[in-house]
């Protein structure tokens, strides 16, 4: 409202001159005056692209140099992933040692059974056939793996879908801001070791890719 | 019996394969096979031989839904009991599955006393089927 205010102020001279020159019947002054109120008009209208574009690019900008946002979008989230595929990976091994243990205890039942002082006395029966169920219902208990595993597969699936917005939020930031960011955010600290699956993209897999890097850069 | 019954166990994950598995050669069955995904499944299926499959739905490239639709619409697999093993428990997955023809469908986590209890009601129906 302040702002329409100062702009009609603005304006009046202007709108005086044109006025001015109706009256006297001046073409020439009136063309001119004209072409100033229209050029003005044109300024303000730049003036706010320019202003609307700087705020675009300083939001685009904080968003790419957001140390926290690259190292999401690049470490994170992958990593994240393959912690997940690690955990099904960690309960599938357990759960089938698990079942390896009990298909070679089962048989010990009956060993222990016959060995006893009276096989047939209802005590080492019923506690034969007892122990022998529940043996057969750890074995089924693994299930939970399958039940787990599927649960985590669904939030791999999320981590993906996170990764792709991720990637794809950084590649618009980064060509509206025509500026190459090299955010190394452990360089200083270190990676440590190579971790399968975690480690991508720079790291060598041994020393002699490391010497041959070297020896391309002239070491 | 006149020939042992011949399964084929689909599911995505090796431990409830070999639980399936595991049970069913407790019942005395010991003629089972794997398969990994609805997709291994169906070659496996179309070689013939295969008396009875247990499957699982949720599977990445083939689910089990798809499995069971494809052999009804086969002609020579239209008849073959599937069993249904799976989490998926919702109502209108279950009537779904039951409109595509599914002989029974078990809930993960199940136990032994519900497998035994579904394969040999599909078994009786089979056997009066065939007479």
């Amino acid at each position: 409202m302040a702002d329409t205010k100062r702009n009609l102020e603005r304006l009046r001279p202007l709108l005086d001159r044109l006025t001015a020159a109706v009256s006297a019947g001046d073409a020439t002054e009136f063309e001119r005056v004209l072409d100033d109120l229209v050029h003005g008009r044109r300024k303000d209208l730049f003036a706010e692209l320019r202003r609307l574009t700087a705020r675009v690019r300083q939001a685009l900008e904080a968003f790419q140099l957001n140390a926290r946002f690259s190292e999401l979008a690049e470490k994170d989230v992958p990593d994240a992933r393959q912690r997940l595929v690690h955990v099904m990976k960690l309960t599938d091994d357990a759960a089938h040692r698990t079942m390896d243990l009990i298909e070679r205890a089962t048989p010990l039942v009956t060993t222990l059974a016959s060995k006893a002082a009276d096989p047939t006395a209802p005590t080492v029966v019923a506690a034969s056939t007892q122990l022998r169920s529940h043996l057969s219902d750890v074995y089924l208990a693994q299930g939970y793996q399958d039940l787990t595993g599927q649960i985590v597969r669904g939030v791999i699936k999320l981590v993906d879908e996170v990764e792709a917005t991720l990637a794809s939020l950084m590649r618009i930031a980064g060509e509206a801001t025509e500026r190459c960011m090299n955010t190394v955010p452990d360089a200083v600290n270190g990676y440590g070791p190579i971790v399968p699956g975690v480690d991508h993209g720079t790291a060598l897999g041994n020393q002699q890719d490391v010497d041959a890097l070297l020896s391309d850069l002239g070491l | 019996m006149s020939s042992p019954i011949k399964y084929l166990v689909v599911d995505d994950f090796s431990t409830m394969r070999r639980i399936v598995k595991n049970l069913l050669q407790e019942l005395g069955y010991q003629n089972v096979q794997e398969a990994d995904d609805g997709k291994t499944a169906w070659p496996m299926l179309q070689s013939g031989g295969f008396d009875f499959v247990i499957t699982d739905w949720n599977m990445p490239l083939m689910p089990g839904l798809d499995l069971l639709k494809a052999i009804r619409a086969d002609e020579k697999l239209k008849g073959l009991p599937v069993l249904m093993v799976t989490a998926e428990a919702k109502r209108e997955q279950i009537v779904e599955a039951v409109q595509a023809g599914v002989s029974g469908y078990v809930v993960k986590p199940f136990t032994a006393e519900i497998l035994k209890q579904k394969l040999d009601k599909i078994l009786q129906a089979r056997a009066a089927a065939t007479g």
